[in-house]
């Protein structure tokens, strides 16, 4: 031991606070999702409204169709509220605690989120989601950003390729070995090989605005689960990322 | 003449909750509007001779909106349509209106905008519509004539005095009258102003849309 290694409880609030700046970057690159999301119930609103102040200034006596644009107004509000609640989850300041979950849950807490953005890159993203799953006990947030920089980083692969072939498939299994896998595979161009073996080191990065952080951040977070994260690059030519999580009685 | 059936604002959206407000707010204002969840269903329902305008969102699973423009540019389709675009979507915006996009308007958008555009799209469609239908005309009279008639069209319409033509057809000036006056009643023309008008006209149009559809096929 040298005086230059800090103890591990400071390490791991390094990749505490890490994990959550690379989310709000995450979050950052998928603004323009979000905003497209928020947009859908907003301009809804603002049409209903405006639908009813003109048919009120027609003197239209139809109430039913007026209380139904009203009803709708207000489901709308709901559902931008929905959305924003969804999104608070995701960027709450960082939580310590590990519990037992179910990773298909995870998934589904993100999967709105990570659509729009697929929807607005136009890119097909289909989810496999293995229907009984270990439960696995993680800490909820890190683990979700692992699969949102798995998912962002397909999508800016894809961005290359002619929109029929921009496919995402995020699927969820269970290994011979009982341990639970999340994979993100995509039709992508793949992998450099120059930079395949340093892909996980820090600050390696092929996107021209890209910090090189998010698969170091990714791994970091996997291994403290004591999993792993691997590359394998697909038949197809696209890119296969995959992380194992040990199951709950396993003892994590 | 027929008459156009009554115009009909066609929204193309596939979020539920923005078709269906924004066919209340057409109604609203006494706006017949119909709506389609996709661009294929739109293809698959939509008949060209209906006059109107079309309420296009940009981006939707499947076929995007641009795409569905292009595929109605190769058809030839002349109904305007006005795109609906949502924040940052800017880039798209330019491309759909250099491909000829009648406006844009971004999301959320205010109902006098969007009330604006589509009222000019449906006068731009009734005016479309009238030039079609006489370019029809014109070119149901061209076929009508004669080959030698035809021909007597042409030089006249490059200004060549019937004594010239008497000799370049080898017949008589009296002939070249008897055609000429035949020509014009066909046509429908009171003048020959009128004529050049209108055989300029088809062919600048018949052009257009040639080099329009090229392009496009080019791409």
């Amino acid at each position: 031991m040298t005086r230059d290694t800090p103890p591990p409880e400071e390490l791991w609030a390094l990749l505490q606070r890490l994990t959550h700046v690379s989310r709000l970057a995450t979050m950052g690159e998928m603004a323009a999702g979000i905003a497209h999301e928020l947009n859908q119930p907003l301009t809804a609103i603002a049409s209903y409204a405006q639908a009813c102040d003109w048919l009120l200034a027609r003197g239209s006596t139809d109430t039913a169709e007026i209380r139904d644009a009203l009803q709708q107004i207000t489901a709308q509000g709901l559902r931008a509220g929905e959305i924003i609640r969804r999104l608070r989850n995701l960027v709450r300041t960082p939580d310590t605690h590990r519990v037992l979950t179910d990773c298909n849950e995870l998934i589904q807490e993100l999967k709105g989120l990570a659509l729009t953005d697929a929807r607005v890159h136009n890119v097909r993203l289909d989810l496999d989601l293995a229907p009984s799953l270990p439960q696995v006990i993680v800490n909820r947030g890190e683990i979700q950003q692992v699969v949102l920089n798995l998912l962002r980083n397909a999508v800016e692969a894809l961005e290359s390729m002619p929109p029929e072939r921009r496919h995402i498939l995020l699927r969820t299994g269970a290994t011979p070995e009982g341990m639970v896998e999340i994979g993100v595979f995509d039709t992508g161009p793949g992998v450099d090989r120059k930079i395949v073996d340093r892909l996980f080191a820090p600050f390696v990065t092929t996107k021209p605005s890209g910090a090189g952080l998010g698969l170091a951040i990714s791994r970091s977070i996997v291994e403290a689960h004591r999993g792993t994260l691997r590359y394998r690059p697909e038949g197809t030519g696209g890119a296969g990322f995959m992380f194992c999580l040990p199951h709950a009685q396993g003892g994590a | 003449m027929t008459k156009d059936p009554q115009a009909i604002v066609v929204v193309v959206d596939d979020d539920e909750a923005v078709r269906s407000s924004t066919r209340l707010l057409l109604k609203s204002v006494g706006l017949p509007a119909l709506t389609y969840s996709s661009a294929q269903e739109f293809l698959d329902n939509h008949d060209p001779q209906q006059p109107g305008c079309v309420v296009l969102d940009v981006r939707m699973p499947g076929m995007s909106g641009l795409e569905l423009q292009q595929l109605l540019n190769l058809r030839g389709a002349i109904i305007p349509v006005i795109f609906i675009t949502g924040h940052g979507d800017i880039p798209m915006a330019v491309e759909a209106m250099q491909h000829g996009a009648f406006d844009f308007l971004q999301k959320p958008f205010r109902d006098q905008d969007l009330l604006d555009r589509v009222q000019r799209a449906l006068e731009k469609d009734a005016v479309n519509r009238v030039q079609m239908r006489e370019k029809h005309r014109i070119r149901e009279r061209l076929d009508s004539l004669t080959p030698r008639e035809r021909e007597i069209l042409d030089l006249m319409t490059r200004g060549k005095p019937n004594k010239v033509m008497a000799a370049d057809l080898g017949v008589s000036q009296r002939t070249v009258e008897i055609h000429r006056a035949r020509v014009m009643e066909k046509m429908g023309a009171s003048s020959l102003a009128q004529l050049v008008r209108m055989v300029m006209d088809l062919d600048q149009a018949s052009l257009a849309t040639e080099t329009g559809a090229a392009n496009l096929a080019a791409r």
